[in-house]
């Protein structure tokens, strides 16, 4: 894992110094709301409905074991006992006091966290698959990209204040987990006819309240080459994205007021002034931060291993789990497991402290204290030997934490929603409750088999509803809370954009449509091996929404 | 955010956050501020509701909370319960379990 230097360390540390400073000065009356709000922005702390909300940057999803009990620890000192892992790969902490905050962010520096790239019209912290590193079907570890993507982004004074915030994601797998195509820029490796491995740079995707597809701007980018062209990208995107109007400045509405011609060629001139510049990668410099990702000591190992063929025979209930929750590793012997932070009923992405301290001891006896956060609000053990699969079930079970869920109905994607958030309209973590426990029974759950039910809040669709095979949006009707519904969305390398099938309903009969529509795919799809999201684009729209309207 | 609505001749408090701790918070008779909204000073119109928002807005210069602004409520029930549904959330908290089981 990487491992700060002197100079990110001082970096972290000059950081919440200067916070603390600006705190105080706030409170001693020295500086306005008005001159502290975007100081206190740019340091992750945010005014919401009940007290002043801290996120916390996880750079591409890595955590130490050491990391999360230092998260565990905050949340207990300054927060009420748990924090809420977001759609960004981040924690949020929802009771963080002003006066707390920079002790806070001090005790996250000594384990070399930041909430630095968490707001602000910057380049946010970069996102990634979750299986980086550790995946069976992936070309390159995509971190060490979203390192240099880091270390070059992190207060760099030219995009420091851009038109609106600019989030970038990279995949190092065909597979795409880290939905690249729904961001600012989404950055897929892959192999070119020569067999050399470079970027896919895509552009002007995002959800929000204008959802786009991000489209390719280049097929393949030489990796030495990324951050010339990124920059290439953030000049062009500065100097003509709007500025006028809050909901056009993001490069998405750019991109399609242009074109993506014209956005290549003003890109590729620009690309072509600064691509043999300072920022031209030496494979010197690259090799030095790869070297931190190097992979954890495995074991050379053969054949399935007896204690998890003996397990998966015998143990019904760790059979079901180790199905859904566990994933192919690239090393002979070893799996990924998710942890689902999906309980039927429980808010979803919140863990307690005690759970984030259990999940830090596991990690170190089974994971080689690796841990990492997933974009759908779950936890990800990276590299477990598979005989150790049994007795990591057992440790997470006695936590609450093995729910066999992931991917199914009940891994429910959801934002804070108004239970917390000052932006939203409705709320969204009950409703989420709600289905979920329509779908607790396990045999009709694994039966339905593959299905991602996100639902945002408002408009800004931090719960990526748009790109749901079922989306959620909450909105306000004059004073109640409305849920529409949107099918066939995707985040994945197929992605797609849902489409909605009707008007908004109540909290209940949103509920009921969405029991309406799984019963309507179990009716209407080919064989259990077709997913809900399939026989959606098989058959369409029509007898969904007419099982939803026409029988209401 | 739910935009406010237009406040008419209709009961009326002012709320904000606690600049310390983010703290909801009501404007009392007092001049004084609260987290509970049973204590808030409800007044009836709208000349009311503007000098309510002007002594809070004075507090806010003054450092005690921050970005105050009026609600309307029912003040025929006790204590008055805030009109809109944001309010009521902000005045009871999440309506979710707020902490995970384990």
């Amino acid at each position: 894992m990487y491992q700060y230097d002197e100079i990110d360390q001082t970096m972290v540390e000059e950081r919440v110094a200067q916070f603390r400073d600006q705190v105080a000065r706030r409170l001693t009356g020295e500086i306005s709301e008005d001159e502290f709000k975007p100081l206190r922005l740019q340091n992750g702390l945010y005014l919401q409905l009940h007290a002043y909300m801290l996120r916390i940057a996880i750079p591409y999803g890595t955590l130490s074991s050491r990391q999360l009990r230092g998260l565990a620890q905050i949340g207990c000192t300054y927060d009420r006992g748990w924090g809420h892992f977001t759609t960004r790969q981040n924690l949020q902490y929802n009771w963080i006091k002003l006066e707390d905050a920079p002790a806070a962010l001090a005790d996250l520096a000594k384990v070399q966290m930041h909430a630095i790239q968490t707001s602000g019209n910057c380049i946010r912290n970069t996102t990634t698959d979750q299986f980086a590193g550790a995946a069976h079907d992936e070309i390159e570890d995509p971190r060490v990209w979203c390192e240099i993507i880091r270390q070059w982004s992190t207060f760099h004074p030219e995009f420091s204040f851009l038109p609106r915030k600019f989030k970038i994601a990279v995949t190092g797998s065909p597979n795409d987990r880290a939905a690249v195509r729904v961001h600012d820029i989404g950055l897929r490796m892959h192999k070119n006819d020569a067999g050399e491995i470079g970027f896919e740079v895509i552009v002007g995707g995002g959800l929000g309240r204008t959802p786009f597809i991000g489209k390719t701007i280049r097929d393949f980018l030489p990796k030495q080459d990324l951050l010339s062209y990124l920059e290439a990208i953030l000049r062009i995107y500065n100097q003509f994205g709007r500025r006028d109007n809050l909901f056009k400045a993001r490069i998405k509405i750019l991109v399609h007021e242009i074109g993506i011609e014209t956005m290549r060629e003003k890109v590729e001139a620009e690309f072509a002034v600064s691509k043999h510049g300072a920022l031209k990668l030496p494979q010197e410099a690259i090799d030095q931060i790869a070297v931190q990702f190097a992979p954890p000591a495995f074991e050379t190992l053969s054949g399935i291993s007896a204690e998890y063929a003996n397990a998966f025979r015998t143990d019904f209930e760790f059979g079901l789990w180790a199905r859904r929750n566990t994933f192919k590793h690239k090393q002979p012997g070893y799996s990924i497991v998710t942890i689902s932070l999906k309980k039927e009923g429980a808010p979803p992405g919140d863990a307690s402290a005690e759970q984030m301290n259990a999940v830090a001891d596991i990690a170190d006896r089974y994971s080689f204290g690796e841990i990492r956060v997933t974009h759908e609000q779950n936890l990800v053990l990276p590299h477990v030997k598979q005989s150790d699969l049994p007795a990591v079930f057992k440790a997470l079970k006695a936590w609450d934490l093995a729910t066999p869920n992931v991917g199914l109905a009940s891994d429910i994607i959801a934002c804070p929603g108004l239970d917390y958030c000052a932006l939203a309209n409705a709320r969204s973590i009950p409703i989420a409750q709600q289905i979920a426990l329509r779908f607790k029974n396990w045999e009709r759950a694994h039966d339905i088999g593959e299905l991602k039910i996100k639902i945002s809040g408002c408009i800004n669709a931090c719960g990526h509803h748009h790109v749901g095979h079922i989306g959620i949006l909450g909105v306000d009707k004059a004073g109640e809370e409305f849920y529409q519904i949107t099918l066939g969305g995707s985040a994945d390398d197929q992605a797609a954009l849902g489409d909605l099938i009707g008007p908004s309903l109540n909290t209940k009969d949103a509920v009921d449509a969405i029991d309406t529509l799984v019963e309507t795919y179990l009716r209407l799809r080919k064989s259990s091996d077709e997913r809900f999201l399939d026989t959606y684009r098989r058959i369409g729209i029509a007898p969904f929404k007419e099982a939803v309207y026409v029988s209401a | 955010m739910a935009k406010a609505p237009k406040l008419n001749s209709q009961p009326q408090i002012v709320t904000a956050n606690d600049l310390r701790s983010g703290d909801t918070v009501y404007l009392t008779v007092t001049g004084g501020w609260t987290r509970r909204i049973a204590e808030a000073a409800v007044v009836a119109n709208v000349e009311a509701g503007a000098a309510l928002l002007a002594e809070a807005e004075a507090q806010a210069k003054q450092n005690i909370v921050v970005a105050p602004y009026l609600i309307p409520v029912d003040a025929s029930v006790t204590p008055p319960k805030p009109v809109q549904y944001r309010e009521v959330l902000r005045a009871e908290g999440p309506s979710t379990e707020t902490r995970p089981a384990a």
